[in-house]
């Protein structure tokens, strides 16, 4: 649910509009409820405080004018006023009550007349006393009823009015008329049920035609959110429709501007990178007759420097190792076209990645006499085997090597293989030069050196690098650098057991690693 | 008397370079400079051996090689700058036995020659295999008593299959012991050459009963 709210605006808009909305109908319907109930309980009173004081005029008036002095009479005529005023008034649920006033010194003898049912106690002494003190006033108060309907108990609103009543011989007398509001309250409670069905109802049509609102406003941004997916998936030439005169369809227009825009731009940048790429091929392969032509001649003077004089010697010598160079450098040139291209293909196949560090190591192994380096090699017993390009992996792990030599200065080198249960790694480690910060940046970067004014001895191209990462990443694995100055570098590959597998973590730490297993950066 | 090699190459220097270098290793050169001209200079000078660039104006190396495959089965080794193009299968597929890229190495080259000049050479005289009947000697092969033209080096496939029938030979072992190759080599040299073999001997080249593939290894006779 929440999820939804957070994924989809028309969910929010149409839960905040019927919460809003929601809320200021409480509140109305509160003030109508309040002020409607108020209404009715006022108009009500106004009748009973007029038909009170009547009732209690005429009940004085009763008194005064009957004179008579026996007791019997009097209670007759008291007993008459209960009757009397119950059956009169507009409303049939008066009941009255004639209580005589405590304390009084007249005749003890007569009753208090009071309706059938009633029961005096809801009358408090406080308002009586209030009474009392009314000097001829008539007094109300709002009091709870009960009644019995059909066995349960019923709470109704009910208004008490009193009055004090002089009976001559009698003495001081109140009397009290209680009416019942049920009917008011009966009124209210259908008015409030009726605002409780018609709010309901109106946040119902209030969400719903928020919902088809909302949706009419979202369904333009979902089908702009669609097409730009399509746009970044590749379909340069998809578009919105333009239709109408509002902000939608001005939405639609400059979107659609912005994708020719951009459909241009990349359309430009993928010629000009195209070009570009044709051109390193072509180039590559246009110097491929000539560069023949002169390993041909080279080679043939080169076989025959004996007979040359000394500077002629040396000069057949240098030629010599300069084509091979050259050579490498077209080659590696190609590659990295191949690469730009995209025209790589890898040629996975299961490999023993301990087999391939051997046979890289053996290749290397001229090389590492030559400059005086030792290769030491720490490598799992049972067999590494992993899903790569045999070929590639070899190329890269020669060139770390060769690398580990040039920069190594004749100091061990140090190559350890790893595996975990996702990943195998392969690790060259020297104590050479190292690099600082900035050099490691750029550590990948086409025809970039360590350092431009270093003696090229071992004829590397500047391209090894950056061919090794494209390797790695075809690969889908990880090429990480460790180096600090003076102290040396690390290189360390990290491959995939299974292609396509998404690696984690190395097998293999780097130097400044703790951890057991390596982060992947 | 020395063989006769025929250098088919637009580039002049690179052309008068190879046949220098093919007169230091013995061999003697005829040039064509372009690819309309080479088949009527293969005719007027008879090669043992056919150097041909892939990327010839007017008629390309593997529309050449057609024309020389049509005629001759001497073999043809195509000069190639791109490897990872369409060229190489393209050639092989036109009836090339080999090819070279470029830049190659004066050893390279003359290795390359040798190995595709050197006489076919067998224990035995004839050798039978399903309905065929090699004839060593003679560089015949006969199908129920018809000849059928192989060049050297589809003879020379046949003949190394069919000598150990039964053995399944993996690819880098026929480029070994056919084209020479002492170490890794390209194996579509082997696919396209035993399915031109199997176009021309088999009843039915998709369903090969003479030369069958081992899945994943290899080939074997019978």
């Amino acid at each position: 649910m929440f999820g939804l709210f957070r994924r989809s605006v028309q969910a929010r808009a149409v839960a905040t509009t019927v919460a809003l909305s929601g809320v200021l109908l409480v509140a109305l319907g509160g003030f109508l409820s309040f002020s409607i109930g108020q209404g009715l309980f006022e108009a009500r009173l106004k009748q009973i405080l007029a038909e009170s004081e009547s009732a209690v005029i005429d009940v004085q008036n009763t008194f005064a004018a009957s004179s008579v002095n026996d007791e019997v009479a009097l209670q007759t005529i008291m007993n008459s006023v209960v009757p009397k005023l119950e059956a009169t008034g507009v409303a049939d649920s008066r009941r009255v009550a004639l209580l005589r006033t405590p304390g009084e010194v007249g005749l003890q003898l007569l009753q208090s007349p009071i309706s059938a049912g009633l029961d005096t106690q809801i009358i408090s002494q406080a308002f009586r006393a209030e009474v009392r003190t009314s000097a001829g006033r008539v007094l109300y108060q709002s009091i709870q009823l009960e009644s019995l309907v059909d066995g349960a108990v019923r709470l109704s609103p009910g208004i008490v009015v009193g009055s004090p009543v002089e009976i001559p011989v009698a003495g001081k007398y109140e009397l009290y008329l209680i009416f019942d509001l049920a009917s008011e309250q009966q009124t209210l409670e259908f008015v409030q049920q009726t605002l409780v069905v018609g709010g309901l109802a109106l946040i119902f049509i209030i969400g719903g035609v928020a919902y088809i609102v909302t949706g009419w406003l979202v369904r333009p941004v979902k089908v702009a959110a669609e097409v730009s997916e399509e746009i970044a998936d590749g379909a340069l030439d998809v578009r919105l429709l333009e239709k109408g005169e509002d902000v939608i369809a001005v939405l639609a227009r400059s979107f659609n501007k912005m994708a020719d825009s951009l459909q241009q731009q990349i359309t430009k940048l993928a010629s000009v990178s195209k070009m570009q790429q044709r051109f390193v091929s072509d180039v590559s392969h246009e110097l491929r007759t000539p560069l023949t032509t002169i390993k041909l001649a080279g080679d043939l003077i080169f076989e025959s420097r004996e007979s040359l004089d000394p500077s002629l010697k040396r000069s057949a010598e240098l030629l010599n190792g300069q084509i091979e160079r050259f050579e490498i450098l077209l080659n590696d040139l190609l590659e990295i076209s191949r690469y730009d291209a995209g025209a790589v293909r890898a040629e996975l196949e299961i490999h023993d990645l301990n087999q391939v560090v051997g046979m890289a190591i053996a290749s290397i192994d001229p090389l590492a006499k030559k400059r005086d380096s030792q290769i030491t090699v720490e490598l799992p017993e049972d067999d590494v085997l992993a899903e790569f390009d045999a070929r590639r992996i070899e190329r890269l792990l020669r060139n770390l090597l060769a690398n580990a030599i040039e920069h190594g200065e004749s100091k061990p080198i140090h190559v350890r293989v790893g595996e975990n249960t996702e990943a195998v790694a392969v690790s060259v480690t020297d104590s050479g030069v190292g690099m600082n910060k900035a050099q490691l940046e750029r550590v990948f970067d086409r025809f970039w050196r360590a350092d431009p004014a270093r003696k090229r001895t071992s004829g590397g191209t500047g391209l090894g690098l950056a061919i090794s990462l494209e390797d790695t990443l075809l690969h889908g694995g990880a090429l990480d650098v460790w180096a600090r100055p003076g102290e040396g570098a690390c290189f360390r590959l990290t491959l995939p057991k299974v292609q396509g597998a998404e690696v984690t973590s190395s097998p293999l730490t780097l130097p400044n690693q703790s951890s057991e297993s390596g982060d992947l950066s | 008397m020395s063989p006769k090699i025929l250098v088919v190459d637009d580039d002049n220097a690179l052309r008068e370079m190879v046949g220098i270098v093919l007169t230091a290793s013995g061999f003697t050169p005829a040039y064509c400079p372009d690819g309309d001209q080479a088949l009527s200079t293969f005719k007027s000078s008879n090669p043992d051996l056919v150097l041909l660039d892939v990327m010839l104006p007017g008629k390309d190396g593997i529309a050449v090689c057609k024309e020389i495959r049509a005629i001759s089965g001497i073999p043809i080794i195509m000069l190639t700058a791109r490897t990872e193009t369409q060229d190489v299968v393209l050639g092989l597929e036109a009836g090339a036995d080999d090819y070279i890229v470029k830049p190659f190495e004066p050893s390279e080259l003359t290795a390359r020659i040798k190995a595709r000049l050197r006489p076919i050479t067998s224990s035995v005289d004839s050798v039978t295999i399903g309905p065929l009947t090699l004839d060593v000697v003679g560089h015949q092969v006969l199908k129920e008593g018809r000849q059928i033209s192989l060049t050297p080096l589809e003879f020379n496939l046949l003949l190394t299959l069919a000598q150990k029938p039964k053995q399944v030979f993996t690819r880098e072992m026929l480029l070994e012991k056919v084209w020479g190759y002492h170490y890794k080599a390209d194996t579509r040299l082997v696919n396209v050459h035993v399915q031109r073999l199997r176009s021309k001997i088999e009843e039915d080249p998709d369903d090969p009963k003479i030369v069958a593939t081992v899945r994943g290894i290899g080939y074997r006779a019978g």
